[in-house]
């Protein structure tokens, strides 16, 4: 069964049948996690960087920022069995329009932001392809913890 | 004939503009115009007319009391929102189809129009301008182009993105060294053909180079930023992805800071939900 995360959003399943997608990432970021002893997978799609930008939205849909949904993610897992330390984690999105810099640059500080919050809490990204002015396309599969990656003009990989 | 010529001529495959769209156009521009006479003119065209029930009933708008007639539906969401549905029903026919060149499933591109022209209008109402209809109108149109360039795009697809991902040429500058016109310049001669307003044309002719306007420096600005706010949202992104260039200077022009970027984000994202139910209906 095919899960769908849309904009802003997020699906956890321990269904080894299902395989966990999002579609056309831009500068928002895609993470994937998956636990291969449970047999849990994860999937957000968050938008922004902070939730201090607009904590009322951020209350609502925890999803739209990365310091607010990255969290939930994790403990949306941990629920159906996963384990932190036993987790593949996969980052990838975070484009940018050609010379876009500085703060308007929200792709790299998205990036940044996933850094930052796992860098704090000891984790430890498994694969990660971000950045460029390409649009991604990310697949889990839950029973295996393969990662299917579709980037614009690139064509398509499995990590 | 020359391939550019070629490609002209498959301009008159696009389905006309319906002659409601360019009745509607014309009274709103005559300040002296009625409700009573816009609503005239879209009940003789009953496709129009249909479309216009079906998305003021959708969930977008949340009414609670189901809309029958076109009257009704100017009553409840006012001549402004009408207008801009009807031309969403006016244009959705050429943009829905799957656009294999731009590796645009069915439906992508209509979305990128769509949700390009909200964000227009929101910032177009933000900013106080007197066009917000021929910025909504230009936003959703603007990449009617890619529609005939796309046949042209499959077959370049490896000599273009080689431009793109080797040289730092945008998209629209690939199409336009390989083709040898890309699909700003071609929107901007259909939206010609199509009788649209020079300042209409224009719009869409630089949508991706706000500064090469002249007359409607502004009105560019807004359906630009509009534009790279979906790329960067990733909604209905194609092959072409982001490669497109980022002008820090039409930003400062708008007046926009770093924080309305991200609420402009942040506003649109929440409601992206109830945008794709409104296109559907269309």
């Amino acid at each position: 069964m095919n899960l769908i995360v849309g904009v802003s959003d997020m699906k956890v399943s321990n269904d080894i049948e299902s395989t966990i997608i999002t579609y056309s990432l831009g500068s928002c970021i895609g993470v994937t996690i998956w636990d291969k002893v449970a047999r849990v997978g994860g999937l957000l799609h968050f938008m922004l960087p902070e939730s201090s930008l607009d904590v009322e939205k951020a209350r609502k849909n925890p999803f739209m920022f990365a310091d607010t949904g990255i969290p939930q993610l994790f403990k949306a897992t941990y629920t159906l069995g996963a384990k932190k330390q036993r987790m593949k984690v996969v980052v990838v999105g975070g484009a940018q329009v050609l010379d876009q810099k500085g703060f308007f640059n929200i792709g790299k500080r998205n990036d940044m932001a996933v850094r930052k919050i796992f860098h704090r809490n000891n984790v430890i990204i498994d694969y990660k392809d971000v950045g460029g002015n390409v649009n991604r396309t990310v697949k889990l599969n839950v029973k295996t913890g393969e990662v299917l990656l579709k980037v614009s003009g690139r064509g398509e990989k499995t990590v | 004939m020359s391939e550019i010529n070629r490609i002209l001529q498959k301009i008159d495959q696009l389905k006309p503009m319906p002659q409601v769209a360019h009745k509607i156009m014309a009274i709103v521009q005559d300040p002296e115009s009625s409700m009573a006479e816009l609503s005239d003119v879209i009940v003789y065209d009953a496709s129009v007319t249909a479309n216009i029930l079906k998305v003021t009933n959708s969930a977008y708008f949340g009414l609670t009391k189901k809309i029958e007639t076109v009257h009704q539906a100017i009553v409840f969401l006012g001549m402004d929102q009408v207008v801009d549905i009807a031309f969403m029903a006016s244009s959705a026919d050429n943009l829905v189809n799957a656009q294999d060149g731009y590796e645009l499933n069915e439906g992508e591109l209509w979305k990128y129009s769509v949700s390009s022209a909200l964000i227009a209008r929101e910032l177009a109402e933000v900013k106080a301008s007197d066009k917000a209809h021929m910025i909504f109108t230009a936003a959703l149109l603007k990449d009617i182009g890619k529609v005939i360039l796309n046949q042209y795009v499959a077959d370049s697809s490896e000599e273009i993105h080689r431009l793109v991902s080797e040289q730092e040429y945008t998209f629209r500058e690939a199409e336009k060294e390989i083709i040898g016109i890309d699909h700003a310049e071609l929107g901007g001669i259909v939206a010609d053909k199509w009788k649209f307003s020079p300042e209409m044309i224009e719009i869409i002719r630089n949508h991706h180079v706000p500064q090469n306007s002249t007359k409607t420096e502004f009105e560019t600005a807004i359906v630009y930023m509009a534009d790279t706010l979906c790329m960067m949202m990733g909604l209905g992104v194609g092959s072409d992805g982001l490669s497109y260039r980022f002008h820090q200077e039409t930003v400062d022009r708008l007046g926009l800071g770093e924080k309305d970027f991200q609420k402009i984000i942040v506003n649109f994202g929440e409601k992206i939900g109830e945008v794709e139910e409104l296109m559907q209906t269309t």
